[in-house]
């Protein structure tokens, strides 16, 4: 699918949308939306997941789902609150998504509920709870 | 009843440390864990903490084989959250570069696999022959494998028109002996005994784990960023995709032979169609707040950059997802069913990165005389 294709299939949910080019987009939805959207993706024949990104903004983490549409790279984005960053697991929907998950939940301390194996993944075993080496205030703190 | 086997970090097949832990019921293996991190180096926040332009020197350093696919893939998206578009002869060195080091990627790879499978004759002869493709790297940018080309804006060094000639006579061998590679990997018995049916990874696993690169193509999953995301000079190159079905360690390495003579072909072709003029575009560090995400297919296969940036000269964030990284969510269907002793042809057969530099050519620039320095002898020299 290409960017304006996958501009339509979002459809209302999405919010933001942003074509860069034919190949590329950026979007937002509400984390209650996602699910539903993502299975509405899958069942269109989406089901590379590149990546997941999570960008620390100050008062909210975003969370962004890279997604391979063929050609058009999708980046769906949901914003968490950073005082309690809490979202359902999307390995059931895309399995690949498994160690990125683990990766979000232990770099930024958002709490991915459901996860099947949310274990350590990076980081050292006696690295101290409730530290997150891409949060702002671990950065300032740091420096 | 099930035992564990812990594998690594210390592991006899990878030079890079990395735990498994293995479930296996008999000689069969049921499940598989993996844990990361005992090389991790904290280099995307390490690259929000530096300039755009200091940026380019650490990206190429992630990984030493892929280095120019990881600095290309960095500029690009550097150059689009900047909206600057580099010169079109800078695209085709890159692509070049790019394939050279696809092709080494893959002899390498060849090599290791060889004698992951006691076959280690074959281990020298592919090992030789990459040092067709080491010399070019040098011949064009200085460095074997490090070839600091890439800059934001477009690349340092041109090709100069002299070098050419040198180049197609070098492909031209490097062609033949990847031809010859793909007939022994068809017909050889140790190879197929090794290889065939080991290590399976189906399509409809490939597709649901996400896989990348040349594990997803050997279990029949049609896609390569070069193709289905275009960038930089790819465009106006052609090129075929090998696809295999079997989905094997065989598949995986046939996939990647395959590679190396359509790489040839995209080199050529770039050097005929490369157009003249400037290399490299003036580049404002101030770069407004914007994002950008770039794909590149690196040797190993789709290989992702998210950048995003807030007016100042240093980025506030820089998402990597590098292309193992990307495989590892197939292992477990594709090791569930192996023996141990499949273990580490299976694991070497998703071509998991690591570089390795452990030798120096000295070059006398009068006499033009070579020798070769070892890493010892290089450690007695500095005292």
């Amino acid at each position: 699918m290409k960017a304006e294709e996958v501009t339509r299939l979002l459809g209302e949910n999405a919010r933001e949308v942003r074509v860069v080019n034919e190949r590329c987009l950026f979007a937002r939805t509400d984390p209650e939306k996602l699910h539903a959207m993502l299975r509405e993706l899958r069942s269109n024949g989406v089901t590379h997941i590149s990546a997941i990104t999570g960008v620390d903004t100050g008062e909210n983490i975003e969370v962004i789902y890279h997604f391979d549409c063929r050609p058009a790279e999708l980046n769906l984005k949901i914003s968490l609150l950073k005082s309690d960053p809490r979202i359902w697991t999307i390995t059931e929907i895309y399995p690949g998504a498994v160690f990125y998950e683990r990766d979000l939940m232990e770099m930024l301390g958002v709490k991915v509920e459901g996860h099947p194996n949310p274990k350590r993944l990076f980081l050292p075993d006696d690295w101290p709870e409730g530290e997150y080496p891409l949060r702002r205030e671990w950065r300032e703190k740091r420096t | 009843m099930t035992f564990i086997i812990p594998v690594g970090p210390q592991h006899p097949s990878l030079k890079e440390p990395e735990f498994f832990r293995f479930e296996v019921k008999g000689e069969e293996v049921v499940d598989v864990d993996i844990r990361l991190g005992y090389a991790h180096r904290g280099i995307e926040e390490a690259l929000a903490r530096r300039n755009y332009q200091h940026g380019v020197y650490l990206a190429e350093r992630i990984c030493g084989i892929c280095n120019v696919v990881h600095s290309t893939t960095y500029c690009q998206t550097v150059e689009q959250l900047a909206g600057v578009d580099p010169p079109e002869r800078a695209k085709y060195i890159r692509a070049i570069i790019m394939e050279l080091e696809r092709i080494h990627s893959h002899m390498l790879w060849l090599g290791v696999a060889a004698h992951q499978m006691g076959f280690d004759t074959l281990f020298m002869l592919a090992w030789r022959d990459r040092e067709h493709v080491l010399d070019l790297r040098e011949l064009i940018s200085g460095g074997r494998i490090h070839s600091a080309t890439n800059t934001v804006g477009g690349v340092r060094r041109d090709i100069k028109q002299e070098q050419i000639p040198k180049i197609i006579e070098r492909l031209r061998i490097v062609e033949g002996r990847a031809r010859a590679y793909v007939d022994l990997w068809k017909s050889d018995r140790t190879i197929m005994a090794r290889c065939s049916n080991v290590g399976v990874l189906r399509k409809d696993d490939a597709l649901k784990f996400s896989a990348v690169g040349p594990v997803a193509r050997a279990s029949g999953v049609n896609a390569d960023v070069r193709r289905d995301d275009t960038y930089g000079a790819y465009g106006d190159l052609s090129f075929s995709i090998p696809v295999e079905r079997a989905g094997d360690v065989w598949a995986r390495g046939m996939v990647r032979l395959m590679e190396i003579i359509e790489s040839v072909g995209i080199i050529r072709q770039a050097l005929e169609r490369m157009p003249s003029g400037p290399v490299r575009h003036p580049f404002d560090l101030k770069i407004p707040p914007n994002e950008a995400v770039e794909r590149t297919e690196a040797p190993r296969g789709e290989l992702l950059y998210y950048a995003r940036s807030n007016g100042t000269e240093m980025p506030e964030r820089v998402r990597i997802r590098t292309p193992t990284y990307g495989t590892f969510a197939s292992l477990r269907p594709m090791f569930c069913g192996a023996t141990i002793a499949e273990i580490p042809v299976v694991l070497w057969s998703i071509d998991p990165c690591f570089g390795c530099n452990d030798r120096v050519t000295l070059v006398n620039s009068d006499t033009g005389e070579v020798r070769v320095v070892t890493l010892g002898e290089l450690g007695r020299r500095r005292k």
